[in-house]
């Protein structure tokens, strides 16, 4: 019997067992069909779905190929009739397929009379298709590109699109390579996302996606809308862009609630495409008020729902979409899939940390016991109340200050949720806060001033979940949560992955009160961290500050 | 016909040799049981109308047209040499096997010439496919039929040509108002022959003429299907996995039904609820529990159980199955699957009433699905390893083997699927496993799939995500207890475990103790256990048990604390056996009746209290018992007939044939309502030589009779015969009748 590395799961998981000295040839083999789920220390979770059965077809893969790769790295026989499925998934892929006809425009076309007959008769699709030219085509109308794509993946029909991409206004851009390179991993995913047409590159934070939309840029050579969270992020790309491109600052625009100005790059908002007055959103002709060439979606996971909307409209343009995590907390996956395209680069975090391009990192979580008053507090609290009493329990305040004494020379965050926790926080550990209210100026200039090491700590809200660039933060406390948000743990951890000068070590740290929903939050963080592949390590805070600084000896509780 | 033939069925059994009756009783062992008195007993029995069918229902389409031959040759006898010329397009050795097969089971006798008899003549409706000749149909035919037919309209000719072919019944079609179809047309031609209000069929002379030179139609060879040809050993592979895969799912189903019972429908069957949530907990479709639940039943793992017989449970025999190993534990399965007598296919079909069949209900009983599955199955084990059919050709091919079959083959496909999940075969080829099980059952399963599947593992891999990964099959025991410790995530090739706080609450409520949990997670984790594991359990441990529960029947209460505390002391209420929960609070176990009762004795003045804390008087409800619903009993198939059996069987015939003889030369005679053998074998030569007999014969209404009757047919246990007394064709009952004796030409009647 095979020994491989590889065992199948009748729910069409694959684990993969890291160890083995086949792991990494077979992960190569299973990559392109299988995403991957989870990634802890031993064995590594792909899981087989038609999404990216087809993902797998539309980069050139047949069936043959992925069978073949199951069976000889499986360690175990595979049930035939998985086999059999994986094969009539991916064979369902590209019986349809969307194409520019000289004569009448947009059409879809089959190979297989009765699927085409089945599309023509669904309910979802009938709108969007006009006339019947013969027995194999029918007219779409151009505007419904997108959603007809979107429809057609939710029947299990996914159209292969072959009506390519309008060029676009022509803009010169090229990267400005002096005294750095685009990093290997970098540039394949460039390379891929540029062979699939559109599609999303999932990259770690820090590990330099801005780079690579910078780099797509160039290769398309084209005006360009790039599509950000909010201000600070657009500022922090304008910059970038200037730095390490052919850009110069008249070139790059910033649509955005303070500034309207459309440049051949243009950077706008998310907040400001979808703002409405009165049931109408108002930017939309920023969508036109260019013959893109390119469109970048910056952290493609957080694309309102508006949006995609009207990216439906976009499909005739290129479209890269960034990310850290494809995880979306609204299980909007298939439309980012749909409408932005497939997966064209996945690097796990750990590999590129160990190529050193992003800091290594170590989590700790701190746990905090309750003095007796927290205690009862806590236990007749209204259950909606409950986690904020939790979160923002006071004996944590000793503790966060003990951690941040342990790396007096590091740049330190402190992350927390709650405004009034965090402004007890500012107080207590003489450090300034950045929330929702702090103006950009202001923000920018705390920003710079952490930069370059005159402040050693800030506290910042969930604000500074997205997007900022803070290259020198070594150590992260956040201290509350968006009740265990796992995006929102990516990217705070993504704070301080970014590589440190000298290669040190960077630190999360989570200060947690125990026995309370607190925890039970911190469970959920826990494990994704843990999936991602980071050591993550529970200490008491007892244990951390020493004894007799957590106030109150009854933590010493009855029993482990 | 020459002096030394025998001159009926029974006479020519007579001459068989041992091994030829043994073979006969072999090829059809509805005849053996009870033993038949004598070879007249035999002959008999073979004459009836049930067996005679299920004799023919075995034989292939080839064996049916040379039977077709003989049955349509116009004199009874066919000489055996005769027959190929009959078949001209058959091979003459194919002729002599298809005779061979038939003369063994006694469908046709005789040595040099062939005889069909009488009961085979009629089992055989359509032989060849030809409808009855025109006079048994009352049309008269035309005179020069071939030019008739050459004048009719191309429409009808289509209607007769159509008519010609397998079958020669059809539908009448409804006529618009005034014009005629061509059936109709045909009808008052005289051409067709109307059967009933809707069926016509054609005359045997006319399909003949239509026929031509082919008058048994085109000859029905084996026909030769495209083989499927595979790698044995990936087919071997391949099959492991679906075994694997329908293991760990089964043992998924039943830990689940251990966990939570699903209720017994009061038709039997499992519910729609109960099969959804386990659709749900498995994470497959409805139909994937159908099977999964089915073959449990099959395999005896799972049956209907509970306090009230109202719940499907895990059986013991799953508790023994369990610690068997992969292979064994496959073999049960599919043994199971195969000996089964439900039709898992049918299950979500809807009924007549348009309901839809439940899991494991008793409606989905085919007593022919066990032959039915061996039969697919044993097709596809002729060929050689590797080598097999896909699901049509394969039905194609069950349809030649039995054509008098061919409407039970449509859950064929259906059924070679399942053997192909249950990894007896993979893509229409039979895998070692799978023939195994058809040579020698559940053994043989095994043996063939020994060494296939793989070796259980006895570790898990724990991961800092507090799952454990179970890198293959688990020892049994190792199984059992992470089943309790945690919970399963996804199963298959491996088994991923996810250990959660509730999963850790479990082990603890289950027994465990923390530092158990830890020394058990460090023994079998390969991985060195990851610390948020152990503060997993350190956390979980520290709440469990702060609150504490426990059953008691009654409680004592006062708010006179004192007077509790003389209670406790009183010698004379020990009996009522309190303890004191808190101040002012006693309890007991035994019941408030029995307390009070006590408590009174010993001179106190207790009251009951009502859930709200009224002060009640009595309560007491009679006493029922709880009902008992019987379960349904398995299924059993008739034992198979052992050679022992056989041969001990045509000892029996021949020596009660030995005495038959002693008294043959008498007369017979019949005392009313007792049917001798001798009297039915002298009926049958007088039909199938056109004999006529003398009859004794005692009517509906008691009276008695002397006739000569000239016998037509034998069936049923009635004689049909021309009356040539009455001067009619009359029907005589077989036990009504005292006495018979052939009008010989050179003897005189007796009447007796």
């Amino acid at each position: 019997m095979p020994d491989g590395p590889l065992i199948v799961q009748s729910d069409k998981t694959l684990l993969l067992e890291v160890d083995h000295p086949q792991s990494k040839e077979c992960r190569a083999a299973i990559a392109p069909f299988a995403e991957l789920e989870r990634s802890p220390e031993h064995v590594h979770t792909y899981r087989v779905t038609p999404l990216a059965l087809w993902n797998a077809r539309a980069a050139g893969h047949d069936a043959e190929q992925v069978v073949d790769a199951l069976v000889r790295f499986s360690r175990y026989p595979v049930p035939h009739a998985l086999l059999v499925d994986i094969a009539d998934t991916m064979d369902r892929y590209g019986r349809l397929t969307l194409a520019n006809n000289p004569v009448h425009g947009l059409t879809l076309t089959s190979t297989d009379k009765a699927v085409l007959e089945e599309v023509v008769r669904s309910k979802r699709v009938a709108p969007m298709l006009g006339a019947r030219i013969d027995a194999d085509t029918v007219i779409v109308h151009a505007a419904e590109r997108g959603r007809l794509k979107q429809a057609l993946l939710k029947i299990g029909w996914p159209a292969e699109d072959l009506a390519g991409y309008v060029d676009g206004q022509a803009h010169p851009i090229s990267l400005a390579q002096d005294g750095w390179h685009l990093r290997d991993y970098q540039q394949e995913a460039v390379d891929g996302f540029w062979a699939g047409g559109s599609g999303v590159v999932v990259l770690p934070c820090g590990a330099g996606k801005t780079l690579v939309g910078a780099a797509a840029m160039a290769e398309a050579k084209a005006t360009t809308l790039i599509l950000v969270t909010n201000t600070v992020s657009g500022r922090q790309w304008k910059r970038e862009l200037i730095a390490r491109t052919s850009l110069t600052e008249e070139e790059i625009g910033e649509y955005s609630g303070e500034r309207k100005e459309i440049r051949p790059v243009t950077i706008a908002t998310y907040q400001v495409i979808t703002t409405r007055r009165k049931g109408e959103y108002r930017h939309l002709d920023l969508f036109d008020a260019q013959d893109w060439g390119l469109i970048v979606y910056d952290e493609v996971h957080l694309l309102p729902a508006p949006i995609f909307r009207l990216t439906a409209d976009l499909q005739s343009r290129r479209r890269l979409g960034l990310t850290a995590t494809l995880v979306r907390e609204d299980g909007r996956e298939d439309d980012v899939f749909s409408l932005i395209g497939p997966k064209r680069y996945d690097a796990p975090w750990r590999d590129i940390e160990a190529q050193g391009y992003i800091a290594p990192a170590e989590c700790i979580e701190v746990r905090v016991s309750l003095d007796d008053e927290e205690r009862m507090t806590y236990a007749v609290a209204e259950p909606e109340e409950r986690y904020k009493i939790a979160a923002t329990a006071q004996s944590k305040l000793p503790v966060i200050r003990r951690v941040l004494e342990r790396h007096p020379d590091d740049q330190k965050l402190v992350i927390g949720a709650y405004l009034d926790q965090l402004d007890e926080l500012g107080v207590a550990l003489d450090a300034p806060v950045i929330q929702g209210s702090t103006t950009n100026k202001e923000r920018e200039r705390l920003f710079q001033a952490f930069r370059t090491g005159e402040i050693k700590t800030l506290v910042v809200s969930k604000v500074a979940n997205f997007s900022i660039d803070l290259p020198e933060a070594a150590v992260a406390v956040q201290v509350s949560g968006t009740f265990g948000s796992r995006q929102e743990e990516a990217q705070r951890l993504g704070r301080v992955l970014r590589p440190k000068a000298d290669g040190r070590q960077a630190h999360f740290y989570t200060v947690v009160s125990r026995d309370t929903l607190d925890s039970e939050y911190a469970a959920h963080r826990q494990r994704f961290l843990a999936e991602q592949g980071y050591a993550y390590t529970i200490v008491d805070a007892a244990d951390l500050a020493g004894p007799g600084e957590v106030n109150g000896p009854d933590w010493v509780d009855e029993g482990a | 016909m020459p002096a030394d033939q025998p001159a009926t069925l029974a006479a020519w059994l007579r001459t068989r040799t041992d091994e030829q009756l043994g073979a006969l009783l072999v090829a059809r062992p509805d005849v053996a049981r009870p033993a038949p008195s004598d070879v007249v007993g035999l002959a008999t029995r073979l004459a009836v109308p049930v067996s005679v069918d299920r004799a023919l229902d075995e034989l292939d389409a080839t064996t049916l047209q040379v039977l077709d031959a003989v049955l349509l040759s116009p004199t009874d006898g066919v000489p055996r040499a005769e027959l190929p010329g009959l078949l001209p397009d058959v091979p003459a050795e194919v002729v002599a096997a298809g005779v061979e097969t038939l003369t063994t089971r006694a469908l046709l006798w005789g040595d040099d010439e062939l005889h069909a008899p009488e009961p085979v003549r009629r089992a055989v409706r359509y032989p060849a496919g030809l409808g009855r000749r025109a006079t048994d149909l009352r049309v008269p035919l035309p005179r020069d039929l071939p030019a008739t037919l050459a004048e009719l309209a191309p429409d009808e000719r289509t209607v007769l040509d159509r008519l010609a072919g397998d079958r020669p019944v059809g539908h009448l079609p409804d006529s618009a108002a005034g014009s005629l179809t061509p059936a109709r047309r045909l009808l008052q031609a005289g051409l067709l022959a109307r059967i009933d209000a809707i069926n016509v069929e054609l005359p045997r002379e006319i399909g003949l003429v239509l026929r031509g030179d082919q008058p048994l139609g085109p000859p029905r060879l084996r026909p030769e299907p495209e083989v499927t040809r595979r790698d044995p050993s990936v087919v071997d592979q391949q099959a492991a996995g679906s075994a694997l895969e329908v293991l760990s799912r089964v043992t998924d189903v039943l830990t689940a039904l251990e966990e939570e019972p699903a209720g017994l429908l009061r038709s039997g069957g499992l519910g729609v609820r109960d099969a959804k949530r386990l659709a749900k907990e498995l994470k497959v479709g409805e139909r994937d529990i159908a099977f999964l639940v089915e073959v449990a039943y099959a395999a005896g793992l799972l049956d209907v159980g509970g306090a009230q017989r109202d719940e499907w449970l895990p059986t013991r025999g799953y508790d023994a199955w369990r610690e068997q190993d992969l292979t064994d534990r496959w073999a049960v399965l599919a043994a199971g699957w195969l000996t089964s007598p439900r039709l898992i296919s049918l299950v979500g079909e809807r009924d007549v009433a348009g309901k839809a069949v439940n899991v494991l209900s008793p409606d989905v009983v085919r007593q022919t699905a066990p032959a039915l599955r061996r039969s697919a199955l044993a097709v596809l084990a002729e060929f050689g390893p590797g080598e097999g059919l896909a699901a049509g050709e394969l039905v194609q091919l069950l349809r030649w083997r039995t054509p008098r079959r061919a409407d039970r083959l449509s859950p064929v496909p259906d059924l070679l699927a399942e053997a192909e999940r249950l990894g007896i075969a993979a893509g229409g080829v039979l895998g070692s496993g799978g023939r195994g099980l058809l040579a020698d059952g559940e053994d043989g399963a095994a043996d063939g799939m020994r060494g296939l599947l793989p070796a259980p593992v006895d570790h898990v891999l724990a991961q800092p995500d507090l799952s454990l990964i179970a890198p293959g099959p688990l020892l049994a025991d190792l199984a059992g207890t992470l089943a309790v410790v945690a919970d399963v995530e996804s199963s298959g090739g491996a088994t991923v475990y996810r250990v959660s706080e509730a999963s850790i609450r479990r082990a603890l409520d289950s027994g465990w103790s923390a530092s158990d949990l830890h020394d058990f997670f460090t023994r079998a984790s390969r991985t060195p256990v990851p610390q948020a594991l152990d503060y997993l359990v350190d956390d979980v441990a520290r709440q469990h048990g702060r609150l504490r529960v426990g059953a008691i029947e009654c409680y004592v209460r006062s708010d006179d604390h004192g007077l509790v505390s003389q209670v406790l002391s009183d010698r004379r209420t020990a009996n009522a056996e309190l303890r004191r929960l808190a101040p002012g609070v006693l309890v007991s176990g035994l019941g408030a009746d029995e307390v009070l009762t006590v408590l009174r004795a010993a001179g106190y003045a207790p009251a009951g209290e009502s859930s709200g804390g009224a002060v009640l008087t009595r309560p007491k409800a009679p006493a029922r018992a709880a009902g008992r619903r019987p379960g349904s009993p398995a299924a059993a198939g008739p034992r198979p007939l052992r050679p022992e059996d056989v041969a001990a069987t045509v000892r029996e015939v021949r020596a009660g044939d030995a005495a038959l003889a002693a008294r043959r030369a008498e007369p017979v005679r019949q005392i009313p309502g007792v049917t001798t053998a001798s009297t039915l074998e002298l009926l049958s030569r007088a039909v199938s030589e056109g004999l006529p007999v003398w009859l004794g014969y005692v009517d509906a209404q008691g009276s008695g009779s002397q006739r000569v009757v000239q016998p037509v047919s034998l069936s049923g246990g009635f004689l049909q015969g021309f009356d040539e007394g009455r001067g009619e064709t009359r029907t005589f009952a077989v036990h009504r009748i005292t006495s018979v004796a052939l009008v010989g030409p050179q003897d005189a009647p007796a009447p007796s």
